[in-house]
Formats: structure tokens, C-alpha cells, sequence
């Protein structure tokens, strides 16, 4: 099976974190649980786990027999080498957990022990992205010199074109400047569907004319979601091509309005601006088949509060609030940058609709294109950032606390994660109760609280939920149409939305046509 | 001693050019640290990373660390990558090299044989035909060729694969020089090497087109200039047959001119490849280069810089001698120096 992705992508754990990154961890790897179709945590390498009464340390229990792709047996002692790795390293996606874990032991060669420096309430749910490595094979891989003493680099260079995991797929080869080759590991303890692919390439183009050619010469069975609406057009009049999108079940697309700027610093400006917005259009017209936001956090994660204020357009009430507010007699003495990013050349359309509204209501809105290295230098100094950032953010595990936290806390307000900068401590305070929440469903209730206080403040535009399109050929089954759930017929396909891995799990794709393979 | 003095100066060169993109890259916005571990990473793994690439430094520290490590192979690390530079040199710089041998080779030979008819025969139909083609192949860009080469020979008429260097039911060779098709030579694996060759005229034959239409028109200018000179016209009146006027009295002297452009095609083909190997998903060194450049990574700018720096230094040596192979009277007055 042969499917497009941008490129570099990385197959380290530690590093990647991108959506091609994620897929190959993903299929690579296993973690200790998994989200289900429908967004539960429920257990997979792990078979059960509990947790002591103050919620700082958690226990879990192994499968036996899960064997690593060079045959060795998983045990306790992998996952606590692991999770020591993964947070001493700290990057990729670490960042969630090394604030909260202590350290990792093996109790026994089946049970892991974890112990937390704080209360964690979502932290087996955080743990999606906690990849377990083969302990003994990164031994014999480390490189001396390293900066992490004994362990030397911990195996980073190894691990940029090889794995060390137990997942459905082993890596055969990576150039990192072609593509990734993965083969079945045969002794999957998840199994495989009946018709999934012996072998998967993960081909790092994007090129709008090399897919179009590659699916039109049957060299593709599934495109990457990068091609734009013009090119998956000219897609869909491919005979035997087919079209279908994924929600976005995790996080969204914001206009970051930096409420320490004038007039932003004014929540009448702030309402103002997203009265005069057009979401119709922009979920319509600009980017088809998109689905408004309500609120600061995306509608499919658990946790999301249905009744909090949805804006939408109405001008009398933008002239209403700019009224209201201290720049009313002068708000033409300001000119309101809006940063977009240079290599998402989609987001220059949003940037000139909300521009266009804003000026409806007498507000100049400049839209500046701004290569992605600078917006992030931009975001790390108050007086740096521009007035407003278009940017997507995604929640790191599925629960509302995840995109609350890294968006609205004040330790991220000198991030591009925020550029609200809204240093507001009742708002941190209850973050972080909620986050030491244990009992589930209150904790639930926690950040269904918090999200209409940050509705109430206005600290964002709330532009959308994308989706993302890819074309198939008629052969190939895709997970997320087979097993996610139908939302809506779109423009070019049907839309459905899939918890978990996003619908990339190669197990499960059936591809009902025979590819010979002799590399 | 004609080389030993070239391989001095490109030294000074090298050093001038590596002396001044290091100071470039340092000037772009963006924290390299930063960037290389993501926005999430928490603070203290920043800093560290800083540290351990010197960035705290002064400049002038900051270079003589970096070249005391260079001049011992070592790059540094690739923090787009994760792994050393000089792996991913290794990696990739073959398969560019690989594309622009074969361009040059395409383009060379094309060159000569349309340059030739086209200054012997001036002002003929072929002559002006091939007029407007190099005002057109000149003026296009390489990118405009390549997609064009991709609709019309992979879409269309699906006669040549789109992207990549090998079908997937063909074993790859194992790797030796790093070029697929050589490596496949030298191995006996000749259905590979088909298969592979197959694979690179698309991008190399996008490469060759406006270095053609500029190589022929310098030999055809040659040709023309030439042919008014009175050993020409004393040859033909001597009744010597015109092709032995053309490929042994013309030739060579029309030659030199474009030989000199050759030099320079070649490091620019080099150079500008990462807009190919981005279309045609081929894992070269121009689209290293780029990613380099796009998260500034400052080791891999560097190392590209340089290594392409070298890389046209050592071709405009290499065209220099075959130019004073070619013309006697260079020869002579490197004696007479």
C-alpha cells in the first residue's frame, strides 16, 4: 500500500509529532492504551491498571506474549526504560507528561509502576502517545559520547531510520528523503484485517501533479490531506478514484487575539470582532464542509461544553460592542496586524474574509504573511507578537483539559500556543484543579466551567474544525470510512469522524488488488 | 603546479564562503534550539541544546569551533534529521550527483550536435527553429519543464514513472557509491539499472533543457564567429571537405567558450536541484539543502553551502583543464608562466 505524506517525518517517538511522524509512531509502535472508534481510553498492551486513592502512582498490568519486531518478549522493564527515555529526552510530545512523572519501575516482569510528583487526573488517557521501545535492542544501540552519560545519545541517532517497537508494521527501510517502507510484523498480538497490506510506503511527496498521476496510474492507494480543493476537483474525475474526509476530533483553527495590545485589550473589540465575522463563508466558501467551532474546544472531545456562546455574524451587534467600548471615538487610529502562516498558503484567505469584515465595522486589519521560524521567535516576547496569529492547535490527548491548558495557562503565553497572552490566574487555577481532577466525570464538569469563562473573556476568534480530505482508489478500504462514524455528505466525499489514530492504522485498510514487491 | 595553485585558491574560497553563510544563517530569524525540539520542549532541554551548539558563543568562537570540527569530517548534528551531517552528506549528495551526471552528459552531447548544425548551417529552417526553442528553453524555468515533462510522460501518455528511483517489484542494489544506477552496474544488475535509468530521465531531462538551448548557442556563436576567420576560408579553398572542417578545424576552438559555461551549469544544475527532487520525490542533496534552509538548520546550511562551494570549485578545475587540453595555446602559456 502506497500512501503521499509531507516531508521530513521521524519515526523516533521522541521526536516526531507531526501527523506523518504520528502515523508511522502509530503504526511502529504500541502504547499502553489506546482511544477506541469512539474516543474511550481502553486497554492494549496494558490488560488493566489502577491507581492508589490520591491518584500519584499507577500500576498496570502487562499482556503476556507480546513479542517486539526481533522477537523479544515484552515485559515491565521495557516500559519503565521507556518512560525514563521519553521524559529525560523531553521532546516530541513528552511535554505532557514530564511535568507530572516522577519515574517509571518495573514492580515485576508484568507490572510497571508509575509515580507521578502530582496529581494527574487524565494521565492514563495522556498516556496515547507513551511509545514502548525494545530496552535490550536500544542497548546494544547507543553511541557513547552522548550527552546522557551511560545511556550515551539514548539511541537517537539509531532511531532516526530504524525502530525499536511492537507494533503491526516494522520498519524495512527509511530514506529519509524518499519514503518509509514498513512490513507486516507477523506476530502481532493485535492481528490484521483479512485483505490489510504485507507492506506500506509512506512516499514523502505532496505535489499536487506527482498525486494526481500517481492515482490516475494506480501507483497510490491513499493521498496525503495536504492537496488543495482545486487539485482533489481534478482528483474525483479520475475513474475508479474515490474521495472521503476525516474530521478534525481534537482541536481547531483560532484567530489569537492578543489581549494586552490595543484595542485588543478591550473585550468589546474583541466581541466586536467576532460579531463581524462570516463563518458562513468561511465554512462554506472557503474552506468547504468545515464545521464551526463552538467555543474554544473541539466539539468531539471529551469534555466539551455544548452550551457555551457560539458567535456569529451580526454587524449591528459588532457596531454595538465596538461602541461600548473605550476606542470607540478612535478605533480608526489603529491598525490591527494579523500574522498568517507562509507555508499554509490556505490561511491567506481566511486572513483576507476577516479582514474584509472587520473593516465593515471601521477596523484596519493588515494581513501579513510570516514565514512559520518567525512566528514562533514573534510569539516569545509580549512585545513581538502581533496583535492577532492564525493558527491550528491540537489536543495532545483526548480530553478538553489538553487544548485548555496549552491555550489559555499562563505558562504557555510566550508560546506560539498563545498569543492571548492572557496571564489570568483564576483561569490557571482552574485548569489546574481540573487537571488533578481524578474522579472523571467531575473533572469534566471542571473544564466544561472554564470554557464558558474563556467565552466569556473573548480571547480568540473561534474559526473552525477542519477536515481532511484524501483520495483512494475504489480497491482500498479505508479504516475511517469503515469504521468512523457518518457525519455529513461534503462537496467531494462523505465526512466521518474516527477517535483514535485518525484512521491511519494500516492493519486495518483493506486493499483488494495485488502489488508485487521486491525490495 | 597549474592544480596545486586552483586547490589553493578555492581553498580561500571555500573559506571566504563558509566564513560568510555562517555569519548568514546566524542573522535569520529563529531559535535553531528551538526549533529543533519542538515548541513544547520544555525550557531546560532548550537551553541545553544551546549549549551544546555553542549558540551562547560569540560569533567569531562560534566558527572557529565549527571549523576545527569540519576540517575532521565532523559537521555537526542535522537537527532537522537528528543525526550527523556528514550521514546525511553521505546519504544523499549521491543521488544528486547521480542526476546531475547524467543532465550533463544529456545536455553536453545535445548541445554539441544541435550547436554545431546550427552554426554551420545559420540562418537555415533547423538554425531558426533552434533559435526560438533556446529563447524559450532559456526563459522557462527548470520547474516549468519538470511538470510539464510529468503531465505529458507520466499522466498522458504514462510512459515514464512519475516519482521515486525504483519500481517496487525490482530488488534495489546494494549501496556502494550511493548511485542507484552505478551501484547497480557495478553489481551485474543490469533489469535495475534499466528500471532506475528509466526513473531519471524525466527529472534529468528537465534538468538539461535550458542548459541545452544555452550551451548550443554558445557553440553556434562559436561556429559562426569562426567560420570568418581566413583559416577557414583558406581551408575551404584548399578543397579540405567540410566535415573534416568542421569537426577538426572548428570544433575545438568553437568549443572552448561553451566548455567554460559547462563549468558553471554543472554547480548550478547542483545547486538549483532541490526544485526536481522536490517534484519528483528524488532523495537528493538540493532538497536537504532546502529543508536546511527552511528550519534553519544551521550545521546542515552550512555543510550544503560548503560541500556545493567545493563541488563548483572542483568542476571549474576539472572544465579548465579540459580547456587547456583542448586548446594548445592555454598549454603554452602555462609553460611559458
Amino acid at each position: 500500500m502506497r500512501s503521499t505524506w509531507p516531508l521530513p517525518f521521524y519515526i523516533d517517538p521522541s521526536v516526531g509529532t507531526d501527523g506523518a511522524s504520528s502515523t508511522a509512531e502509530y503504526n511502529l509502535y504500541d502504547a499502553l492504551i489506546r482511544i477506541d472508534f469512539d474516543g474511550k481510553t481502553i486497554p492494549w498492551v496494558a490488560s488493566k491498571w489502577n491507581s492508589s486513592v490520591d491518584g500519584m502512582t499507577y500500576d498496570f498490568w502487562i499482556k503476556k506474549g507480546i513479542k517486539f519486531h526481533d522477537g523479544h518478549e515484552m515485559n515491565a522493564e521495557d516500559i519503565a526504560w521507556s518512560m525514563t527515555r521519553f521524559i529525560t529526552l523531553g521532546t516530541g510530545r513528552a511535554y505532557v507528561l514530564t511535568p507530572f512523572v516522577q519515574n517509571a519501575i518495573a514492580r515485576n516482569a508484568t507490572v510497571v509502576r508509575f509515580t507521578l510528583k502530582s496529581t494527574f487526573g487524565p494521565f492514563v488517557s495522556a498516556l496515547n502517545t507513551f511509545y514502548i521501545l525494545n530496552k535490550d535492542l536500544m542497548m546494544q544501540h547507543l553511541k557513547a559520547g552522548g550527552q546522557y552519560g551511560t545511556m550515551g545519545d539514548y539511541g537517537k541517532e539509531w532511531l532516526t531510520v530504524n525502530d525499536a517497537g511492537s507494533g503491526a508494521y516494522k520498519v524495512k527501510k527509511f530514506n529519509m528523503a524518499e519514503k518509509l517502507v514498513m512490513e507486516k510484523h507477523k506476530d502481532y498480538f493485535g492481528g490484521f484485517n483479512a485483505m490489510s497490506p504485507d507492506i506500506v510506503e509512506m512516499i514523502g511527496t505532496t505535489e499536487a501533479m506527482t498525486v494526481r498521476t500517481m492515482l490516475a496510474n494506480k501507483e497510490l492507494e491513499i493521498s496525503d490531506n495536504w492537496q488543495s480543493m482545486e487539485n482533489l476537483k481534478e482528483i474525483k474525475k479520475i475513474p475508479g478514484v474515490s474521495i472521503a474526509a476525516s474530521m478534525d476530533v481534537s482541536g481547531g483553527w483560532y484567530l489569537m487575539l492578543d489581549v494586552k495590545k490595543a484595542p485588543l485589550d478591550d473585550v468589546h473589540v474583541r466581541r466586536a470582532l467576532a460579531y463581524c465575522f462570516d463563518y458562513d463563508q468561511l465554512t462554506t466558501t472557503l474552506f468547504p464542509d468545515t464545521v464551526q467551532m463552538v467555543g474554544p474546544v473541539n466539539t468531539r472531545l471529551p469534555g466539551f461544553n455544548p452550551d457555551v456562546f457560539q458567535f456569529h455574524r451580526d454587524i449591528t451587534k459588532a457596531k454595538a460592542e465596538l461602541a461600548l467600548s473605550k476606542y470607540a471615538t478612535n478605533i480608526t487610529k489603529y491598525k490591527i496586524s494579523l500574522h498568517w502562516c507562509a507555508e499554509v498558503p490556505d490561511e491567506e484567505k481566511g486572513s483576507m474574509l476577516f479582514m474584509t469584515n472587520a473593516a465593515e465595522i471601521g477596523i484596519d486589519v493588515e494581513s501579513v504573511k510570516t514565514p512559520w521560524t518567525s512566528m514562533v521567535q514573534e510569539a516569545s516576547s509580549l512585545e513581538t507578537k502581533p496583535h492577532i496569529m492564525y493558527i491550528s492547535a491540537a489536543a495532545a490527548y483526548p480530553e478538553a483539559g489538553s487544548l485548555l491548558i496549552n491555550r489559555y495557562h499562563s505558562k504557555q503565553a510566550l508560546t506560539w500556543w498563545q498569543n492571548e497572552a492572557l496571564l489570568n490566574t483564576t483561569l490557571d487555577t482552574a485548569m489546574e484543579d481540573a487537571l488533578k481532577t481524578v474522579d472523571y466525570n467531575t473533572r469534566m464538569a471542571k473544564y466544561k466551567a472554564i470554557q464558558k469563562d474563556i467565552v466569556n473573556i473573548c480571547p480568540s476568534i473561534f474559526m473552525f474544525q477542519a477536515i481532511s480530505y484524501r483520495a483512494f482508489p475504489d480497491y482500498v478500504t479505508v479504516p475511517y470510512v469503515k469504521y468512523g462514524k457518518f457525519e455529513k455528505t461534503g462537496s467531494l466525499g462523505n465526512v466521518y469522524s474516527y477517535q483514535g489514530s485518525g484512521g491511519m492504522e494500516f492493519r486495518l485498510f483493506e486493499v483488494n488488488r495485488l502489488v508485487t514487491y521486491a525490495g | 603546479m597549474y592544480i596545486g595553485r586552483r586547490l589553493v585558491l578555492s581553498v580561500f574560497v571555500l573559506l571566504g564562503l563558509s566564513i560568510f553563510i555562517f555569519t548568514l544563517s546566524r542573522v535569520i530569524p529563529g531559535d535553531p534550539a528551538r526549533l529543533s525540539l519542538g515548541p513544547m520542549a520544555p525550557q531546560w532541554a532548550v537551553d541545553q541544546l544551546r549549549e551544546r551548539l555553542h549558540l551562547n558563543e560569540p560569533l567569531p568562537v562560534q566558527y572557529v569551533i565549527w571549523l576545527t570540527n569540519a576540517i575532521h569530517g565532523d559537521f555537526g548534528e542535522s537537527i532537522v534529521t537528528k543525526r550527523p551531517v556528514i550521514l546525511d552528506v553521505i546519504t544523499f549528495f549521491p543521488a544528486s550527483l547521480e542526476l546531475v551526471l547524467l543532465s550533463t552528459i544529456v545536455s553536453t552531447v545535445l548541445a554539441i550536435v544541435i550547436g554545431a548544425i546550427s552554426g554551420r548551417r545559420a540562418n537555415s529552417w533547423f538554425d531558426n527553429a533552434f533559435r526560438l526553442f533556446s529563447y524559450i528553453g532559456i526563459a522557462v524555468p527548470t520547474f516549468v519543464w519538470a511538470i510539464m515533462a510529468l503531465f505529458l510522460f507520466g499522466y498522458v501518455w504514462k510512459i515514464l514513472p512519475t516519482m521515486g528511483q525504483l519500481s517496487t517489484n525490482i530488488a534495489p542494489p546494494p549501496t556502494i557509491t550511493g548511485m542507484m544506477g552505478l551501484d547497480a552496474l557495478l553489481t551485474g544488475n543490469i533489469t535495475a539499472f534499466l528500471d532506475h535509468f528509466r526513473y531519471m530521465l524525466m527529472p534529468a531531462f528537465a534538468m538539461s533543457i535550458g542548459r541545452i538551448a544555452q550551451e548550443a548557442r554558445i557553440l553556434r556563436s562559436g561556429f559562426i564567429e569562426n567560420l570568418k576567420k581566413d583559416y577557414i576560408t583558406a581551408e575551404v579553398s584548399y578543397g579540405i571537405p567540410e566535415r573534416s572542417i568542421t569537426f577538426k578545424y572548428l570544433m575545438k576552438p568553437s568549443l572552448i567558450p561553451m566548455i567554460s559555461i559547462l563549468g558553471m551549469d554543472i554547480a548550478a544544475s547542483m545547486g538549483g536541484s532541490f526544485i526536481i527532487e522536490t517534484i519528483f520525490n528524488w532523495p537528493g542533496f538540493g532538497r536537504y539543502g532546502m529543508w536546511a534552509m527552511l528550519n534553519k538548520d544551521l550545521n546542515a546550511i552550512i555543510a550544503v553551502v560548503v560541500i556545493i562551494g567545493a563541488f563548483f570549485a572542483i568542476s571549474n578545475i576539472v572544465v579548465d583543464l579540459i580547456i587547456a587540453s583542448v586548446d594548445p595555446r592555454i598549454r603554452m602559456m602555462e609553460r611559458g608562466a
